[in-house]
């Protein structure tokens, strides 16, 4: 009795044993290649497709550490050796399909697909999210660059060292006062006295007292002169008495 | 708005330094070690004698190629978690290896050499029951997939196929197809009233003759797939075999090419420890030897050659391995080898054996051995273990690091403080002898040095074993309690990422929850630290500890309490017992609680304390969140109870404190001098809720922040049109959380912080919520020794990244339009999205695949955190929040200061002597 309820139901079967005959020697022609029938996905599944390039490099050097995320790790594809990849199984909606690998860094896509299966491709943007900046699909990701994860170590260079602004500072009055005297001839009374005219031109109000004079006669009691005369004739007694 | 994002930007750059990792630093003070998973289908490359390659599909999902001779990996591919992922089988010609996935719904061609993929195909969807090979001519072409009815399926490379369907208890339907068109040539049906499993009991041995074994009637039932349309029964007992009660016989055959029948030569298992090699001979079957004891068997073919190679008990420590002709059953000459039993691992579970041929003609092997707690070991003749994988790593549940021991030296200048004062004398001598004694030890060491110094640089051994383990400078060497699914502990060192030791738990519940506790540290020489395992099944609640020494990994003396009620909750007390052992209090479903240990010291405490011990439970299946008191003998009770109605939200995840977190800033100075305080109470709880209506438009997230002693609700949000899975960071006085924003179809950040305000009790909570452009795995904060140093969020993220993102970008106190006062306070203007640096990746290029869970630790140095990432792989690094503010950096430029010192020491004896001359030539004048 159950043996004869079997027949029917074993010949629905018969339909549905896949035994699918695909070449092992004509690999490149693909699953197609063999004359096999590929059915369609059921009904409310659908396909991404599209190729991820590295401007050059060969892509047998990238597509092993390579895969494809849909929407997070919530659906995976791999990179076949000639770039392309399908994420198969995936319900309509919008996703964001990013390739993933350590070393190139790719733009994530955005991609919608209807309910009856229409595709379309557009930028990631999470602040405005409803704008449609269109990108083809199937989608063409390039690679726009190697990841940069590293910083540069700060070298020590004489250049580093010269331009340093406090080195400059210290180095650009040091070449006032040691070529100016030379440049200009102070001997010169005539000279010297341009000077002092330039000089005065700079301190418009001579009665005004000066704050750092000022300073120095609040603090020494004003019994001593003022800095400039310390400074100035300073130096040579020091000197020889050494 | 755009000035502000400018401004932002420009602040970005500003401070893009911190956290990055220069290219010098790759594998300084960083290592990763990647997984596989438990195997579940291996296959040797066998398309020349040199291959190396051995291919792996395993039970998480992962595709991989290793190399035999290290054990490192070629390449792996790691597809989707779960069913979708699952590899149904592995099936491998030359060059090429294919999978089928998800149940049957994918078939994936793969390149083994650079792991590729060739292409791939969509199947109907049925439940996957059996594949195999189909060649003609001796040409392997095709593939026949069996996803519907019929279990089995065979082809003896005459152009047929056959499909084996079953009606368990009646009768086995055959359908023979034509490969060339797939048209039906016949098909029948064989009474088989006995049988209710092709795959558990049968095999085609031989030209297409079914064979079938039957615990019942202890015999074997065979048919000739080509003519009979019966079974005939052989009793075992005819054949002079006797059959173990209650064990299903297990046959094994090999098919060696796809193109041709399998040999007739099969494996009879009869008893969990007895094999029978057997052969069919003209439809008779004799017997060709008889293994017992033995553990596993296998068959392998080199050329021409199928050899059986059977793994038989030597001793308590050692197996042994010896190959036999398939054909006549003899023994091979030199060929056993010896595999070193681990008294800490599993027993041998899986025998893969590589074959192949010597110049001599005569058959040389390796075996890969695969044991219950998933360790791979790879062995080469005569018994030289070439490596070994511990794959139980691949699925780390929990971790801590412990603290390395001082040295023997450190620890006796310890122990002489440690002491009582016994004369003034003896105190003298004692020091003296100590200080002799690290004297003695610096000698060594410098010894050490130079004799290292003359022997080339790669002979150097820096070999990591529980001996030379001792405490560095600065506490940055830990050793890391690893505690995997499969029940085996793994101690590692953190400086090289060696294994230390290993301890495999053989009775853990297939569904056990883990949780790890650090007893004692290595702080109280000299009682050894101590760690505590809970482990707890999820079904029944009931728990077991397992008590042990985190350095050493040996199961202490001390034995654990025995647990007959479920347990509800474990907390770890402050209070210590007399042996510096810190007390576990156990809750059970009576809400009686018990402590470990339990000695009269620690009773005597608890009674004294008990007025202030307070916990929580939480019934996520009532939506019930209760508080509990400890009273003086030991009972509890209610305090009080929120409830979060069930059929509105549910409890997702209840966040504490960490208790060993110091917070030692108080408050933040603000731009007019005056301080804002920080709420800071150790006891606050966040509890995250999600609710139970999933649509897009309705669903919500709420968050309730309660004090856990009193129950009091401090601060409630709740983010609209929001869904999880939802991560969350619970620190200071701040909680961060991650959800999914199904408005906007975008990760979202929200930080919350609470503030007492400008003066105390004056509560003020802050709320500032961002874009992430990314998915996140797991989220965990930097951990540093006293808190000064600023806190960095590290996120796990899909892609195998782990960001390391200043909790500066998640302030709620960015302001939308900058002042005066926000720049004073280094405040970053408010933009809507977080941005990825790839130069804040920590891990650089060294991804950490399905990353699970971060670790962090803090080390002796304020400056340095410690981070474990643990997953498929396990990468451990450490990081500087806040820079290396209190060490040299490792670039520093000794060559730079030391020459610019000799420069001006050189230039003052210069100047010096130049200025004598000077004014020895003056005084001349």
């Amino acid at each position: 009795m159950l043996h004869r309820d079997r027949i029917p139901l074993l010949w629905g079967f018969l339909q549905a044993v896949l035994v699918v005959a695909l070449g092992f020697a004509d690999m490149e022609t693909g699953p197609g290649g063999a004359g096999v029938s590929v059915q369609q996905p059921n009904g409310d599944r659908f396909k991404i497709e599209g190729r991820a390039v590295v401007p050059g490099v060969k892509t047998q050097d990238w597509v092993s550490s390579a895969r494809i995320f849909v929407e997070g790790e919530e659906f995976v594809g791999f990179v076949r050796t000639d770039g392309s990849f399908a994420v198969n199984d995936v319900p309509s909606g919008s996703y964001v399909v990013e390739v993933i690998t350590p070393n190139y860094r790719f733009e994530p896509v955005r991609v919608d697909i209807t309910s009856k299966g229409k595709m379309r491709a557009r930028l990631v943007n999470y602040i405005k999210t409803s704008e449609v900046i269109r990108q083809p699909y199937p989608l063409q990701i390039r690679a726009n660059g190697p990841q940069t994860y590293f910083m540069k170590r700060e070298t020590w260079g004489w250049t580093d060292f010269l331009m340093n602004p406090m080195v400059m500072m210290m180095v650009l009055p040091l070449l006032i006062i040691v070529l100016l005297p030379k440049v200009v001839n102070t001997n010169d009374p005539e000279m010297r006295k341009e000077m002092e005219q330039s000089m005065n031109m700079l301190n418009p109000n001579p009665e005004l007292p000066d704050v750092s004079e000022l300073m120095t006669k609040l603090f020494s009691g004003g019994s001593k002169p003022s800095s400039k005369a310390v400074t100035s004739k300073g130096t040579r007694p020091a000197v020889k008495r050494r | 708005m755009a000035k502000l994002i400018w401004l932002c930007l420009n602040f970005v750059i500003l401070c893009s330094t911190v956290g990055a990792v220069f290219e010098d630093q790759v594998g300084k003070f960083d290592w990763r070690q990647q997984y596989v998973g438990k195997v579940l289908f291996s296959n040797f490359d066998a398309q020349s004698q040199s291959s190396k390659k051995v291919i792996v599909a395993t039970e998480n999902n992962v595709f991989a190629s290793l190399n035999i001779r290290t054990g490192e990996l070629f390449w792996r591919h790691v597809d989707a978690i779960g069913p979708e992922g699952n590899i149904d089988a592995l099936l491998h010609h030359g060059q090429d290896a294919l999978l089928v996935v998800g149940d049957g719904r994918l078939l994936r061609s793969w390149e083994i050499n650079i792991g590729g993929l060739n292409w791939e195909i969509v199947l109907d969807s049925g439940s996957f029951q059996s594949a195999c090979l189909i060649g003609q001519q001796d040409i392997v072409k095709h593939v026949a997939v069996e996803t519907v009815d019929y279990q089995s399926v065979y082809s003896g490379g005459n152009g047929e196929v056959y499909v084996l369907g079953i009606v368990p208890h009646s009768h086995i339907a055959i359908v023979v197809y034509s490969l060339d068109d797939g048209e039906i040539i016949r098909q029948f049906s064989v009474e088989a009233p006995w049988l209710s499993n092709i795959q558990a009991s049968c095999a085609v041995i031989g030209e297409g003759m079914l064979t079938c074994a039957d615990s019942a009637t202890v015999s074997l039932y065979m048919l000739d797939l080509e003519s009979q349309t019966e079974m005939s029964q052989i009793p075992l007992q005819s054949l002079g075999l006797e059959v173990t009660p209650d064990f299903q016989p297990v046959l094994r055959s090999t098919q060696p090419n796809a193109a041709r029948p399998p040999l007739s030569e099969f494996f009879l298992q009869v008893g969990p420890e007895q094999h029978l090699l057997l052969q069919l001979n003209d439809g008779q079957i004799v017997t060709l030897r008889d293994f017992n004891p033995a553990l596993l068997v296998s068959f392998a073919t080199t050329g021409e050659k199928t050899i059986a190679a059977v793994m038989s008990p030597k001793n308590t420590t050692a197996c042994s391995i010896n190959l036999f002709s398939a054909e006549t059953g003899r023994r091979l000459l030199d060929t056993t080898l010896i595999f070193p039993l681990d008294p800490n691992g599993g027993k041998p579970e899986e025998l893969y054996v590589q074959a192949f041929l010597k110049k001599d003609d005569s058959v040389g092997y390796r075996v890969m051995v695969q044991t219950e707690d998933h360790t791979l070991t790879f062995i080469q003749q005569p018994g030289r273990v070439m490596w070994t994988r511990e794959e139980a790593l691949s699925d780390v549940v929990t971790m801590e690091m412990v603290d390395l021991p001082l040295t023997g030296t450190q620890a006796e200048l310890e122990g002489e403080f440690g002491k009582k004062a016994d004369g003034l004398f003896s105190m003298v001598l004692k020091r003296l002898s100590s200080q002799l004694i690290l004297l003695q030890a610096w000698i060594s060491h410098l010894w050490k040095l130079f004799y290292d110094a003359r022997k080339p640089r790669s002979q150097v051994k820096n070999e990591v074993t529980i001996e030379n383990l001792s405490r560095d400078e600065f506490n940055l060497q830990k050793m890391m309690v690893m505690v995997t699914a499969s029940g085996k502990l793994f101690g590692i060192d953190s400086k090289t990422g060696t294994i230390v030791w290993r301890h495999y738990l053989d009775n853990i519940p297939a569904n056990a929850a883990f949780k790890l506790m650090v007893q004692r540290t290595t702080a109280h020489f000299p009682h050894p630290p101590q760690c505590t395992l809970l482990i707890k099944d999820k079904d029944t609640g009931l728990a077991t500890l397992h008590v042990f020494n985190p350095i050493f990994g040996k199961k202490s003396h001390v034995t654990p309490p025995a647990m007959p009620q479920p347990i509800l909750q474990s907390l770890m007390l402050p209070v210590m017992d007399q042996d510096y052992a810190k007390v576990l209090l156990l809750v059970d479903d009576q809400y009686k609680v018990s402590a470990f240990p339990s000695t009269k010291n620690v009773l005597q405490q608890l009674q004294e304390i008990a007025s202030t011990i307070f916990f929580y439970l939480v019934d996520s299946s009532q939506g019930r969140l209760s508080g509990y008191r400890l009273r003086t003998d030991l009972s509890t009770e209610l305090i009080w109870e929120v409830v979060v109605p069930t059929e509105v939200q549910k409890i997702v995840s209840v966040k504490g404190k960490r208790p060993n977190e110091h917070v030692h800033s108080q408050g933040r100075v603000m731009g007019d001098r005056s301080v804002l305080y920080k709420y800071l109470n150790p006891n606050l709880l966040a509890v995250v809720t999600e609710s139970t209506d999933t649509h897009p438009e309705r669903s919500f997230m709420g968050i309730l922040l309660i004090d856990g002693v009193t129950g009091r609700i401090i601060h409630e949000a709740v983010q609209r049109k929001a869904k999880g899975p939802v991560h969350i960071v619970h620190s200071e006085n701040w909680v961060v959380y991650e959800y999914w924003s199904t408005k906007s179809r975008r990760n979202e950040f929200s930080v919350i912080e609470l503030y007492e305000g400008m003066e105390l009790y004056n509560s003020t909570v802050l709320q500032q919520s961002y874009i992430f452009p990314s998915s996140i795995s797991t989220m965990e904060a930097t951990l540093t020794e006293k808190g000064i140093t600023s806190r960095h969020l590290l996120i796990g993220l899909p892609s195998g990244g782990i960001l390391s993102l200043p909790k500066m970008f998640l302030d709620p106190r960015r302001p939308e339009i900058v002042t005066e006062q926000s720049r004073e306070e280094n405040l970053i203007p408010y933009a809507p999205e977080l941005l990825i640096r790839s130069e804040w990746f920590i891990n650089y290029n060294q991804t950490v695949t399905r990353v699970r869970g971060i670790y962090t630790a803090p080390s002796g140095l304020e400056s340095t955190c410690l981070v474990v990432a643990y997953g498929l792989d396990i990468y451990q690094t450490r990081v500087y929040p806040s820079k290396q503010f209190d060490v040299l950096k490792d670039d520093y430029d000794y060559m730079l200061i030391s020459s610019v010192l000799l420069a001006l020491f050189f230039a003052t004896m210069i100047s010096k002597r130049l200025a004598e001359v000077k004014l020895l030539n003056r005084a001349w004048r």
